[in-house]
């Protein structure tokens, strides 16, 4: 696991205020709302200001899918290091 | 035994008729005594009258006396220096049991003759703390008083017959004013002179009266034990409860006991009576009052036994029913909104309750970066064994897993305090702003401290190791124990509280760790310090059974 993996996973748990839970328990392909991790769309809300803020990148507000990149911590990483490059 | 209206009491004399005992005390005495004081009262030109006495036929005597002399009356709900200060702009005389106020004994002179009483000039304030805790008086006018015994006695009039009248609560405040004093009078029954707030009193005055009834608060009737003659309290003709919720159990265990229900009253100092029920989760309101609901959904009142005219609103959520009975949902303010959601907090509390693991939950809202719910929960037995064979991440999980027929996921509690009881304050409440603070606090490090005593150089400790010790999870997720390096730190940092040691950990030997200590155990810790070898002995025992054990070497700072 990148170190990215292991800081998205631990931006994650801060920002959402997640009890009981540690990096360990989320895996980097698992599904991070609905059922997956029973996150909900106010938290993609609060993870889309905090890994901008985390990371000093933008999400492209006209794009489309910009919401899948918040899949996976998988797609999270790949979104990240595309932005940090661009 | 006849009916008299509240505003004539003070026009026919009737000395057959019992008012109250020990001393006996008739009507004919009353209505003499209060004519007497109403002259005095007079002469001596007060116009304002605040009035605490303990035994309620003095109050009765001091209130027709009042009201017959034209004065107006205080009913402060205590007496202590602040509540003197506070009204003292608004009273000219103190009657009080109190030395240095005046006694209503002192209160002499000639009669004034009998009359009717003004229905809409007499009157008394009462004091309530108020919603925001500031004081506040509320007026009542007698004709507001009278509707209200009016009604009283068309619902229970003929259950009680001739019962005497046995209160736990104070007459000072409008549920034992009404109740223990001015319907009794009305209705020709005699009552106990002072408040009884011991239930070993109640059955002592029960005992002496053929036929009795009380008129009782939840702190009281959830406290009766099996210490009490049951078979013979079961004779009271009615069991009224007012000024508070009574808990279902409670309820149910007095219908065990005297097979009947006790009959629960909803009202408040603004609004007098409500409404009222027995052995039943719903509310019906009393004949005459008239219910309604603003947009928010909150409980409004229109009521004779308000000032005319006047439309209460209260901050009770409520759900009518169409038979007009109705449900109470919890207070407006207990009604929370979280991303433009209405929630019910009671409503999930009460959800959470029926879970087995479950004894009682209070829920507010956590406000992080978005705002979520969050639960204290005391845990029943087997709450606690879930805690410990399975962790507290499955527990919380299935506690969440509870609610997701109740609520919309994002009302699901997010972060969870497991306690082992409610930290109520002295009113037996815990306010919501106090359920913030401890959902927001971090959880402890620390064991629960319940007795220490020191024999020779040795000291014994009695600790709890608490349900949510911020230790456990990360050890061993699915069954929580006490990390042997936290049973070292706890043996360091207690025995450095409790003896002067050098402060430096330099080793540890002998270690033996015996038996897992599990959140929730109660253990003794035994400590004893060898300043020659510099070393801490520390010994755990849960019961008989040895846990851990070792020592551990200090030394200077310097060293």
């Amino acid at each position: 696991m990148s170190d990215l993996h292991q800081d998205i996973k631990q931006l994650i748990i801060d920002a959402l205020g997640l009890e009981d839970i540690s990096t360990h328990d989320i895996g980097n392909d698992q599904t991070l709302f609905g059922e997956g991790l029973g996150l909900d769309s106010v938290d993609a809300l609060e993870l889309g200001l905090a890994i901008q803020k985390r990371y000093g990148i933008k999400i492209d507000a006209d794009a489309k899918d910009t919401r899948n990149h918040f899949t996976s911590v998988d797609s999270l990483a790949a979104f990240v290091s595309a932005r940090q490059v661009a | 035994m006849s009916w008299i209206d509240l505003e004539h009491l003070l026009l026919d004399a009737h000395p057959q008729r019992a008012v109250a005992h020990a001393p006996a005390f008739s009507h004919a005495a009353l209505q003499e005594r209060a004519r007497c004081v109403a002259a005095a009262l007079q002469q001596r030109g007060v116009t304002r009258l605040a009035v605490h006495l303990e035994d309620a036929a003095e109050l009765a005597i001091a209130l027709f006396a009042a009201w017959r002399a034209g004065v107006a009356v205080l009913l402060p709900s205590d007496l202590q220096a602040q509540t003197r200060q506070r009204w003292a702009g608004h009273v000219d005389l103190w009657l009080t049991d109190l030395p240095g106020d005046t006694r209503l004994d002192q209160l002499n002179a000639d009669p004034l003759p009998p009359a009717s009483l003004d229905l809409d000039q007499c009157s008394l304030s009462l004091c309530t703390s108020g919603s925001s805790g500031e004081p506040k008086l509320i007026e009542k006018r007698l004709r507001q008083l009278a509707n209200e015994v009016s009604t009283l006695e068309r619902l229970w009039g003929a259950d009680l017959g001739d019962a005497c009248i046995i209160g736990s609560v104070a007459a000072q405040h409008i549920y034992g004013l009404l109740f223990r004093v001015l319907w009794p009078l009305c209705a020709g029954r005699s009552f106990v002179r002072q408040q009884l707030p011991f239930p070993e009193d109640l059955q002592r005055a029960s005992r002496e009266h053929e036929s009795f009834a009380w008129v009782a608060s939840p702190a009281l009737l959830k406290r009766m034990g099996d210490n009490l003659d049951w078979s013979h309290l079961s004779a009271v003709r009615r069991v009224f409860s007012s000024g508070g919720a009574l808990p279902a159990d409670a309820a149910a265990s007095l219908h065990q006991r005297l097979g009947q229900w006790p009959s629960e009253i909803l009202g408040s100092s603004e609004t007098g009576g409500i409404a009222w029920r027995q052995g039943d989760t719903l509310w019906r309101a009393f004949d005459d009052v008239s219910l309604s609901q603003n947009a928010d959904g909150a409980l409004r009142i229109e009521s004779p036994y308000l000032p005319s005219g006047h439309v209460e609103q209260t901050a009770d959520a409520v759900r009518f029913l169409e038979d007009g009975h109705f449900e109470l949902l919890g207070r407006l303010d207990r009604i929370v909104k979280l991303e433009e959601k209405r929630i019910s907090l009671p409503l999930l509390e009460q959800a959470l309750a029926t879970h087995d693991w479950v004894s009682e939950a209070r829920l507010a809202v956590v406000r992080g970066n978005r705002a979520s719910l969050g639960a204290l929960v005391v845990l029943s037995a087997s709450g606690v064994h879930a805690l410990r064979n399975q962790g507290r991440r499955a527990l919380t999980q299935a506690l969440r897993q509870h609610l997701v027929p109740y609520c919309e996921a994002l009302a699901l509690p997010r972060r969870w305090r497991l306690l082992s009881h409610l930290p109520l304050n002295a009113q037996g409440k815990l306010p919501q702003a106090l359920i913030e603070t401890l959902l927001v606090s971090p959880r402890t490090h620390v064991p629960d401290l319940v007795a220490q005593e020191q024999h020779d150089d040795e000291w014994r400790l009695e600790l709890i190791v608490p349900l949510d010790l911020a230790h456990l999870p990360g050890h061993f997720p699915g069954t929580p124990i006490l990390p042997g390096v936290v049973q070292v730190d706890w043996a360091m940092n207690l025995s450095q509280r409790l003896m002067d040691l050098p402060p430096r950990f330099a080793g540890m030997e002998v270690l033996k760790f015996q038996k897992l200590v599990r959140p929730g155990d109660r253990i003794s810790l035994t400590l004893r310090f060898d300043p020659e070898r510099s070393k801490l002995h520390f010994a755990y025992r849960n019961g008989e059974a040895a846990c851990s054990s070792g020592r551990i070497l200090l030394v200077n700072a310097d060293a």
